[in-house]
């Protein structure tokens, strides 16, 4: 096996060969899409052309770059409900599986608040959190909770008993095998759960926008909706998926390298950076 | 059983005759507006209450939507026949080529207005500079903008803060002095004076003739919905008229229609003295179209950003429906609505 | 032997049950002097009405809606059957897209990247849309409901699929075990408890988008409802709309549990135990 590293312009062509049926698709759903506007194939008012959307994002970004503000605001709102919301979350959690009535009295209120609709709660998180980004970041931990605490719950109690059995006959205390059976396994469940907080989290934020803010891109698309500047809000709309993605590549990114070794080939690579190493310590 | 299957089958295909005969086809008008059933727009319980709209063949298809919808969408797609527009929400659909008529005006005097505490330190427009002021939604900017701008001042003097619908987000705000005063309309202090919170208006005169709620329609189908529509407003109007003449007998339809606004009694009670008034029109005709007042409001909407052009009001404004609409008996409905008070 | 097993069996039964009894008088308990507190902070003036309403007043709201106006049983109904009519239709479809995607990797490849926009989008967002382009009424309606509940079955079936034991599929495919078999006896039995707990996040995903639609559209359901009373600055019977929603949702949830532990059971501790003594019992009784 050797560990030759790929040339750069191999790496581009093989980048740009995977891409490429994908760019072709959403061409042809683009160019679909604006030929229909165009020859009133769709007459409605709230369908404008893709032409249209481009030069308002155009607009938005470059030209008056009015959305920074509203993005950013936005974006932070999402990351520190979900950081809170997590923290929360997994911590109780983990309390839950270790001491079974602690879970027993937990459940049911986190079940409460989760099922308690969060648009109603809103009035009094905004009484409590005040009119700025504090409600926002409130309702978005409140919302992200549940799932993170689902997951992660769902995924520290799942015992395979075989390997549990091994461990106790081994003599291993509780929190070994908190650590090193339970916690590991459940790994792949917990990521499974942030990944929806995260997107959860963002939708908090953006409800709790609309119902009652200034700033954020949640107003920002409900303003142009109502001025009848659909370009604009759609526009707007992307740039809420773009912080979306962003906040999903970036829970992917970590996915992926503290859950490795789901990955075989990540696996594999670790093994082959072990063997180096070990062959340097060796050389010694 | 050969006898007894005929009849059978032919009891069936009577029956299923039958709906088409005894009721001539009911027309359904699809209005598309922000509330439900509510004494915000009396006319409407009062003209289903005396069976007006039904007299006219006319069934009414409420369709209550927030305002993040674009409501034009819904006339040009034909799922609504009438959306209930504000003038700037018109002006704006039509910048944006929307091919619509309005065609009656619901209320006359525009509802919004500046809201400070009734005793409180805030006694008129210009107590509020320098100071944050609340708006029920980010539209309510260009209204304090343009009630500052005839004061004389700017909305750089003020910080604007948007509150949202949410009633005691907005009584809270007022009643602790989180804000100087609120932006927003009759509906939305109602419950607060009724729970309460005394409130006193500080609006610019001239800001308070701008209609307000018209309904608009798709301007193709004028022609098209002529009976339907001059019905409709007929009986919408014969309910107007009941409220300029014989408001307690609306009260109590109101009570009837919708208990949720009357459970608890202040805030019912407050909320119909403040929208009565509103919904009765000032001008001659009911629901005239008031050329005027439409082109003297556009510049301030346009310097203030709510709307990107002028419109000449005369591409618009079509008064065709009106004159059928005041067609009636006036005495007629005053007895009728006397009578349904006293059997009630 | 066989007599004593049984006696020995109704013991721990009872026992059992009598533990449960004092934990739900336990957690009633809490609940009453919670609401006594709130009942007292709110008559000396501690708690403002507007944002708790007092207890008393709940209560009388509650008749109110449920009994002397009764206007509630219509919007009730119309916000129940949309919840779940959504929620399964979201379900099969997370369901459905979340195997096929994590058996076949060319679909995944193509529907990847806009499976990841959809869900980086916030739905609510999506909703006025959907409902200007759909149309007024109960399919624009449905359409945002599921929306909002496809993704955490998609997702979790999908992981569920895709983590299959690397171990345990070694030796199925050192026994020669078909495809069909390795579906129904590895991936599947290893995929429903991530799947069960995506379907509990669907359900309460789909009774808030089930809400979000009722705040736009706001024909009827319980969130039209409590759009009027707080209007109105009604809180107490927006309260009592609100805990009914809770105490439906609360139901609902504590009914999915159940079915989880029956049909996962093996995920759960002691559940082998309970299943195997349950099939001993069936089997020894002749």
């Amino acid at each position: 096996m050797s560990d030759q590293p790929i040339p750069l312009s191999g790496r581009i062509l093989d980048i740009g060969v995977r891409f490429l049926p994908h760019l072709v698709l959403f061409a042809v759903i683009i160019g679909a899409w604006e030929i229909s506007v165009a020859t009133g194939l769709i007459t409605s008012i709230i369908i404008p052309r893709p032409s249209a959307i481009w030069s308002a994002i155009v607009e938005l970004y470059i030209t008056e770059g009015t959305i920074y503000r509203h993005f950013f605001i936005t974006l932070t709102e999402a990351v520190v409900g979900f950081a809170i919301g997590a923290g929360v979350a997994v911590s109780l959690a983990i309390a839950s599986s270790l001491w079974d009535p602690f879970r027993r009295y937990v459940t049911p209120y986190a079940v409460v608040l989760n099922v308690t609709p969060g648009i109603a709660l809103t009035p009094v998180i905004i009484a409590w959190f005040g009119y700025g980004m504090g409600s926002k970041i409130a309702l978005a931990a409140i919302i992200s909770f549940f799932p993170i605490f689902v997951n992660t719950l769902t995924g520290l109690v799942q015992v395979d008993e075989d390997r549990e059995e091994l461990f106790n006959s081994l003599g291993a205390s509780n929190v070994q095998v908190f650590r090193k059976l339970r916690a590991p396994a459940a790994l792949p469940l917990m990521f499974a759960g942030f990944k929806i907080g995260l997107t959860t989290a963002l939708i908090g934020a953006v409800v709790a926008e609309f119902a009652q803010a200034t700033d954020g891109v949640g107003v920002l698309m409900s303003r142009f909706s109502f001025q009848l500047n659909m370009a604009a809000s759609l526009a707007t709309l992307l740039s809420m998926t773009v912080i979306g993605l962003i906040l999903f590549y970036s829970m992917e990114f970590l996915d992926d390298r503290i859950v490795f070794w789901r990955r075989e080939s990540r696996r594999a690579a670790a093994s082959r950076a072990r063997a180096r190493t070990w062959a340097a310590q060796a050389k010694k | 059983m050969k006898m007894f299957k005929v009849t059978m089958l032919s009891t069936a295909v009577a029956l299923a005759a039958l709906p088409s005969v005894s009721f001539a086809q009911d027309t359904v008008i699809s209005v598309i507006k922000p509330t439900p059933r509510s004494a915000v727009f009396f006319p409407l319980v009062v003209g289903e209450a005396l069976g007006y709209f039904e007299d006219e063949g006319i069934t009414v298809n409420l369709l209550p939507s927030d305002t993040s919808i674009p409501y034009v969408a819904f006339i040009q797609n034909g799922q609504a026949d009438l959306a209930m527009l504000d003038p700037n929400e018109t002006i704006n659909a039509i910048n944006a080529g929307a091919n619509i008529n309005t065609v009656y005006e619901v209320m006359q005097n525009a509802p919004e207005g500046i809201a400070v505490l009734a005793g409180g330190e805030y006694t008129s427009m210009d107590d509020l500079v320098g100071t944050t002021v609340g708006l029920v939604s980010d539209r309510d900017r260009a209204f304090l903008q343009a009630a500052l701008d005839i004061a004389g001042h700017s909305i750089d003097d003020v910080q604007t803060v948007v509150l949202g619908e949410s009633g005691p987000t907005l009584a809270a705000a007022i009643r602790d002095g989180n804000v100087s005063a609120i932006s927003g309309s009759v509906f939305d202090w109602a419950a607060l004076v009724a729970n309460g919170i005394e409130i006193d208006t500080v609006t610019p005169e001239e800001l308070l003739a701008s209609p307000a709620n018209t309904l608009a329609m798709n301007a193709d189908m004028i022609e098209e919905k002529r009976e339907a529509m001059e019905g409709f407003f007929r009986a919408w109007s014969k309910g107007m008229h009941v409220g300029a003449t014989n408001p307690d007998a609306v009260e109590a339809m109101l009570r009837a229609a919708v208990p949720e606004e009357w459970e608890v009694e202040a805030a019912g009670v407050g909320l119909f003295q403040g929208v009565l008034p509103m919904n009765i029109s000032t001008t001659e005709r009911m629901g005239d179209l008031q050329a005027d007042v439409w082109t003297s409001v556009q510049p301030r909407m346009l310097s203030s950003g709510a709307i990107k052009n002028v419109v000449d009001v005369s591409t618009f404004l079509n008064d065709t429906y009106i004159d059928a609409a005041n067609d009636f008996d006036k005495a007629q409905v005053e007895a009728a609505a006397a009578d349904w008070l006293e059997a009630n | 032997m066989a007599v004593q097993d049984a006696t020995s069996e109704a013991l721990v039964d009872t026992l059992e049950r009598s533990l449960r009894n004092r934990r739900i008088a336990k957690h009633v308990g809490i609940f009453l002097t919670l609401t006594l507190l709130w009942e007292l902070g709110s008559r000396m003036g501690w708690l403002d009405p507007l944002f708790y309403p007092r207890p008393s007043n709940i209560i009388r709201s509650f008749w109110l809606i449920y009994f002397q106006n009764a206007n509630v049983w219509f919007h009730l109904y119309s916000t129940i059957s949309l919840v779940i009519l959504g929620w399964v239709l979201g379900s099969m479809l997370g369901i459905g897209l979340g195997a096929l995607v994590g058996f076949n990797t060319v679909i995944r490849r193509f529907l990847k990247p806009y499976v990841i926009v959809l869900e980086a989008t916030p739905r609510i967002a999506v909703a006025p849309l959907l409902i200007a382009a759909l149309g007024f009424g109960v399919n624009s309606k449905l359409a945002i409901i599921m929306l909002v509940c496809f993704f955490a079955p998609f997702i979790n079936t999908l992981s569920g699929v895709i983590n299959v034991n690397e171990e345990r599929l070694e030796l199925f495919r050192s026994m020669r075990a078909s495809k069909t078999q390795i579906l129904r006896k590895l991936v599947l039995p290893d995929a429903i408890p991530v799947i069960m707990a995506g379907e509990r996040l669907a359900l309460t995903a789909a009774l808030s988008g089930a809400l979000v639609a009722e705040f736009i559209q706001r024909d009827k359901g319980i969130g039209s409802l409590i759009l009027v009373y707080t209007r109105n600055l009604n809180m107490a019977s927006a309260f009592a709309c609100i805990f009914t929603l809770t105490i439906i949702g609360f139901l609902i949830f504590k009914g999915m549990e159940k079915l989880d532990h029956y049909i996962a059971y093996w995920k759960y501790e002691g559940g082998r135990e309970r299943m195997s003594a349950k099939r001993k019992r069936t089997m020894v009784e002749p």
